[in-house]
């Protein structure tokens, strides 16, 4: 009889639980296929243009091609591996790569360490095509990192859109409004406030969250992250340092050189005159935030 | 930011450099890192703030007989490495002793 009952309460207790575990992906591939945004590429062909060209396409490429994260999967204590690191990229799971917290938000609660061994040999087989599945989707900023008062307004709903307004009858899902999405918090949940120690190995990351609420907000200041770099819904987010002259522009725009210039001759002591030249400069930012920060 | 300045005939009379960037180690030693992996903390920041102009003066003595001047002052963002440059400014002006 007790074995029947420990039988049921496996059955009516254990199942969904199961059935969370079994929805994690378990391969590179199946977690890309979990948060794969291209039929929004069908409607929405201009913003998702923009978006295949962003740093968020490719979080975990680095700049140029690069694959940042391969210092953790290198082995544990050769040149160039770090904490993180293990001595065979077979025992690499999820907890091994943090910067997943920002760069793969989607992984930290949907995948299983499998996907960091295939990742882990992928980076060290420089295999950039398999890394470069992993993305920062529609779906993980338009549903994973929606909510962020979730004992309010509880978990982002699976299969639903948030947007910055209710929108009934979208081909692509349910759109339901998102109380930060045009707020700089929205943004503030990866480009940071600097140090992570909620992790056992603490690390610095981007500080740019931090310096816009302590100088740029703290200044006087008033406008979103949104205002500046996602102007008409401009989903490339910029800069996109893959695009040199581009980047170049959006820094000259943010940042204003003003130079002065002076020649003399100094009078140092009596009957020697030291022939000098002063140059001022003054480098003014426009930018909400620390120069450079990420 | 890189400020020099050249005689006329190109020769270099001297060249100062200013790096804006927050800096940071693992606190086990003090060798700055780069690579949020292996940072830990800011120990120092000489980063470009909003609302705060980053204000520099550069002197230049000139050698004996040189009466001018080009100073190019040029600000570049630096990616990853020194050689992944992106230039943002790039300005000349003659600077004289004659008027």
């Amino acid at each position: 009889m007790r074995f029947i009952i420990l039988m049921m309460i496996s059955v009516f207790v254990l199942m969904p639980l199961s059935n969370v575990e079994a929805q994690k992906a378990k391969t590179i591939d199946e977690l890309a296929k979990q948060f794969d945004s291209s039929q929004c590429k069908s409607c929405h062909a201009e913003i998702y243009a923009q978006w295949e060209k962003s740093h968020h396409a490719r979080p975990l490429m680095g700049v140029k091609g690069g694959l940042m994260l391969t210092p953790l999967a290198l082995k544990k204590g050769t040149p160039g591996s770090t904490a993180f690191s293990e001595d065979d990229p077979k025992k690499m799971k999820i907890s091994n790569f943090p910067c997943f917290k920002c760069h793969l938000p989607q992984a930290v609660m949907h995948a299983e360490d499998s996907v960091a061994v295939e990742l882990a040999e992928a980076l060290l087989a420089k295999d950039s095509a398999k890394v470069g599945k992993l993305q920062i989707t529609c779906i993980v900023c338009h549903n994973e990192k929606a909510i962020i008062h979730k004992r309010e307004l509880g978990a982002p709903e699976k299969g639903v859109i948030y947007g910055k307004k209710d929108i009934a009858g979208h081909a692509g899902g349910a759109i339901k409004k998102s109380a930060i999405m045009k707020d700089s918090v929205f943004c503030g949940q990866c480009h940071g406030l600097g140090p992570n120690l909620e992790f056992d190995q603490a690390f610095q990351c981007a500080n740019l969250y931090g310096s816009y609420l302590h100088n740029y907000v703290a200044g006087g200041g008033t406008k979103t992250c949104q205002d500046c770099h996602m102007a008409k819904g401009d989903h490339l987010i910029a800069p996109n340092f893959n695009d040199e002259k581009q980047t170049s522009e959006l820094y000259a725009k943010a940042l204003t050189l003003d130079i002065e210039t002076l020649g003399y001759e100094w009078l140092r002591k009596a009957g020697t005159l030291v022939p000098k030249i002063v140059v001022g400069t003054k480098l003014t930012s426009s930018a909400g935030h620390r120069i450079p920060d990420g | 930011m890189v400020v020099t300045a050249k005689s006329t005939d190109g020769k270099e009379i001297g060249k100062f450099e200013r790096h804006y960037h927050p800096q940071a180690t693992n606190c086990r030693d003090t060798k700055t890192k780069y690579g949020a992996q292996w940072k830990t903390a800011n120990i120092r920041d000489t980063s470009i703030q909003p609302m705060t102009p980053k204000k520099e003066t550069f002197e230049f003595d000139l050698p004996e007989g040189v009466r001018s001047a080009d100073v190019t002052i040029e600000v570049v963002y630096e990616n990853v490495n020194p050689d992944n440059k992106y230039v943002i400014h790039s300005v000349t002006k003659k600077v004289s002793l004659d008027k």
